[in-house]
């Protein structure tokens, strides 16, 4: 009961979502409002629970490569390369030097094409209607087409293989993939000069939705959300898996850990993944793409157990596997980014307006399709 | 914050009007217009872009290249694959599918079973226009319209054909039906062979009306079949002159490591023989000689060897799983098993 007693007001129950346009896919809250004010929130999944992990148990071990591409559906590339790091330490395979320097190349483009959405998408949340969204999905577009000429499919790219990658980058590609990087940063310029002044913007963003550093580092939060919170933590440069500790790159941190720092966190970020692309692009060396005692058919792994972890643009992706020596995994888990930065949603929501609610959702930047798998 | 009051959403509105002033009159209008104006104007595909999948066959369709090996439907993701061997009347297996079904609401065009297929036989194709009406039957491809040329390989991805071409000449051993002149290409064929090209991508200048058009537009997709194509065609006849075994001496057969009981030659390695006559070939041979037998004689590496590696492999205990051979389905399974048992070994 709130109020100064003259009017009597009672909670209000409000179930947003399912089918909400600004839950970013079939995700529900369950929200019991005082007022406009929130007073609880519980996330509600699993609507688009598919199974992942149980299927892969029955697959091989390369038959669960395209699975993980529907993870999260915008960034197949990493979600790739994250479960072949860990199917190739497991089974000790060797990538050949020009197969790393590719899944970087990919990683990183999938980097900026994951931020450039996730913050169109946030502005659409906040009121800026589809404008940077569009833009957004616009320089996405010849990121697509780049990986469609690569590996022939815009989104569930199926690339990567243990061992290796599937198809070697030709001189047509790589100066594809050169003219996207540097027409990138004169994209994020514009973007910046859209938004980023905007006073309304900075009224809407600034101190809401604030996560303490302790919380993100209790509750395990990853990516660019723990980043925006403080925690300077990047798996690129803690495990320096693949080539990272080639590349010199930076890791933004931000302050307090507000929506508008996670905003301006994934902007600092691709700026770091076009210098990361630009390094890449310039010493890509020469050789074969895939290394020479990988294969296809009847690929087993030796028995064991082994947890692999990248960086991905939502946060920090593992997958941990379990063999029994076979040609199919007995045990197949995923620690997905997205889901885990999501059990936080009612501790940054809390004494906010609802309004403030979906924009908090927004900038944890999840994808239905990693969380529920 | 700098500047006066309401700088940041001028700017911002300023941003705005250049592009969408720009996407009218501006010199970097395709920079701005990325879209196209489908399904009159079509996106160039690279060579690389994949739907569904579909067996190629060489000249004629009978010279399809799929084996019905099974390795496609093992490792699909999705299972959506289906393959019944097919057999001459006598009930000897061919090495040529009877029905190979593939379920393209389930295909998830991911396009493994292309690059597991030891026989280049399953290719991705690039077209995606193919909705129907019906949600179930309709959706599922058979074999007469799962299958393409050589040509129309070469067509969709000529850099990609042409690397499969040369391969194949590498590997493959002359064989007597590629010796014999190739026969007359009837005339649903003689259409796949025909040099028009076979997917334009823009319908031609000189049609502007929209019913023209939408004439255009339907007669589209017969511009791409290949015809019917009647299923089974006529039965090719493998010719089967099995040489009568040399037999070994049972006691040294046993001793005999695996690998140098190559003498004789393998007599069983023959896929249009059945199992019991394979097995009745080997009889007296090395328990590695047996278990080869009793394997397709494929030499799909369904498995992840050849029928020879494979067998050797489970006669000197490197593996004991006896499922691996996909094409033998139970009755290798079994016999293996078997085999196994009599010898001690499992």
């Amino acid at each position: 009961m709130s109020g100064s007693g003259l009017i009597q007001t009672q909670r209000l129950e409000v179930s947003l979502g399912p089918q909400h346009p600004s839950t970013h896919g079939v995700f529900r809250m369950d929200v019991v409002l005082d007022g406009e004010y929130v007073v609880k929130l519980k996330p509600v999944m699993g609507y688009l629970h598919r199974n992942h992990e149980q299927i892969a148990e029955k697959l091989t071990w390369l038959g669960s490569m395209p699975y993980t591409d529907r993870l999260d559906y915008f960034c197949s590339m990493t979600n790739n390369w994250a479960y072949a790091l860990a199917v190739e330490k497991l089974a000790g395979l060797k990538v050949p030097e020009r197969a790393e320097y590719i899944r970087v190349i990919m990683a990183e483009l999938t980097r900026l094409l994951n931020h450039s959405c996730a913050i169109g998408f946030l502005l659409s949340d906040c009121g800026a209607w589809f404008t940077p969204v569009l833009y957004a999905l616009r320089e996405r577009e010849r990121i697509l087409d780049f990986f469609e000429t690569v590996s022939g499919a815009r989104m569930m790219c199926n690339y990567m293989r243990f061992g290796g990658v599937r198809v070697d980058l030709d001189e047509t590609a790589l100066a594809m993939a050169r003219r996207l990087v540097a027409r990138w940063p004169s994209f994020l310029d514009e973007f910046e000069k859209l938004i980023t002044g905007n006073e309304v913007l900075l009224a809407r963003m600034q101190r809401v939705g604030i996560l303490p550093r302790e919380l993100a580092i209790n509750a395990s939060i990853s990516g660019p959300m723990a980043r925006a919170s403080g925690v300077a933590y990047d798996v690129r440069k803690v495990d320096k898996y693949g080539v990272y500790d080639r590349f010199e790159f930076r890791v933004p941190v931000g302050e307090t850990g507000d929506t508008y720092d996670r905003y301006m966190i994934r902007i600092l970020e691709m700026r770091e993944s076009v210098k990361i692309l630009q390094q890449a692009l310039r010493d890509i060396p020469g050789g074969p793409v895939i290394a020479p005692e990988a294969r296809l058919r009847g690929f087993k792994v030796p028995a064991g157990d082994g947890y692999a972890r990248i960086e991905a643009p939502k946060g920090e992706l593992g997958f941990y596997l379990v063999s029994e020596g076979g040609t199919k995994p007995y045990r197949y888990h995923v620690r997905p980014p997205s889901f885990i930065n999501l059990t936080v949603l009612e501790d940054m929501c809390l004494g906010h307006k609802i309004a403030d609610a979906i924009i908090i959702l927004g900038s944890v930047d999840i994808v239905l399709g990693e969380v529920d798998r | 914050m700098n500047g006066f009051p309401g700088k940041g959403l001028l700017e911002g509105l300023a941003v705005t009007a250049k592009n969408f002033i720009g996407s009218y009159f501006d010199d970097n209008r395709k920079e701005r217009l990325f879209t196209y104006q489908y399904p009159e104007e079509r996106m160039p595909l690279p060579e690389n872009s994949r739907t569904f999948p579909f067996l190629v066959y060489d000249g004629t369709p009978d010279q399809l290249r799929c084996t019905a090996c099974k390795v496609c439907e093992t490792e699909c993701p999705p299972q959506c694959i289906y393959i019944v061997r097919d057999s001459d009347p006598n009930g000897k297996p061919l090495q040529r599918p009877k029905v190979f079904d593939i379920d393209i609401s389930v295909c998830m065009q991911c396009g493994i079973c292309a690059e597991v297929c030891p026989f280049d036989a399953i290719k991705m194709d690039c077209d995606f226009e193919r909705s129907q009406h019906g949600r179930f039957e309709e959706l599922v491809a058979h074999l007469p319209s799962l299958l393409k040329s050589n040509d129309y390989y070469h067509h969709i991805k000529p850099t990609e054909a042409d690397r499969v071409d040369a391969t194949r000449k590498r590997v493959k051993k002359p064989s007597p039906a590629a010796a014999a002149p190739a026969p007359t290409p009837g005339p649903a064929v003689a259409a796949v062979l025909s040099p028009t090209p076979l997917k334009p991508m823009s319908p031609p200048a000189d049609i502007l009306t929209e019913d023209e058009k939408r004439a255009w537009l339907k007669g589209y997709q017969s511009i791409l079949g290949t015809g019917p194509i009647v299923w089974p065609l006529t039965t090719k006849k493998i010719a089967t002159t099995p040489q009568p075994p040399t037999p070994a001496p049972a006691a040294a057969a046993v001793a005999t490591p695996p690998a140098s009981s190559l003498a004789g030659g393998e007599p069983w390695h023959d896929s249009g023989l059945d199992l019991a006559k394979r097995m009745e070939l080997a009889k007296d041979r090395s328990l590695a000689d047996r278990l080869m037998a009793a394997m397709a004689q494929l030499d799909c590496q369904a498995c992840g060897y050849d029928c020879r590696g494979y067998a050797n492999a489970l006669a000197a205990g490197v593996t004991r799983d006896v499922t691996l051979c996909a094409p033998g389905e139970d009755e290798t399974k079994n016999t293996l098993e078997t085999l196994l048992k009599e010898a001690g070994k499992l």
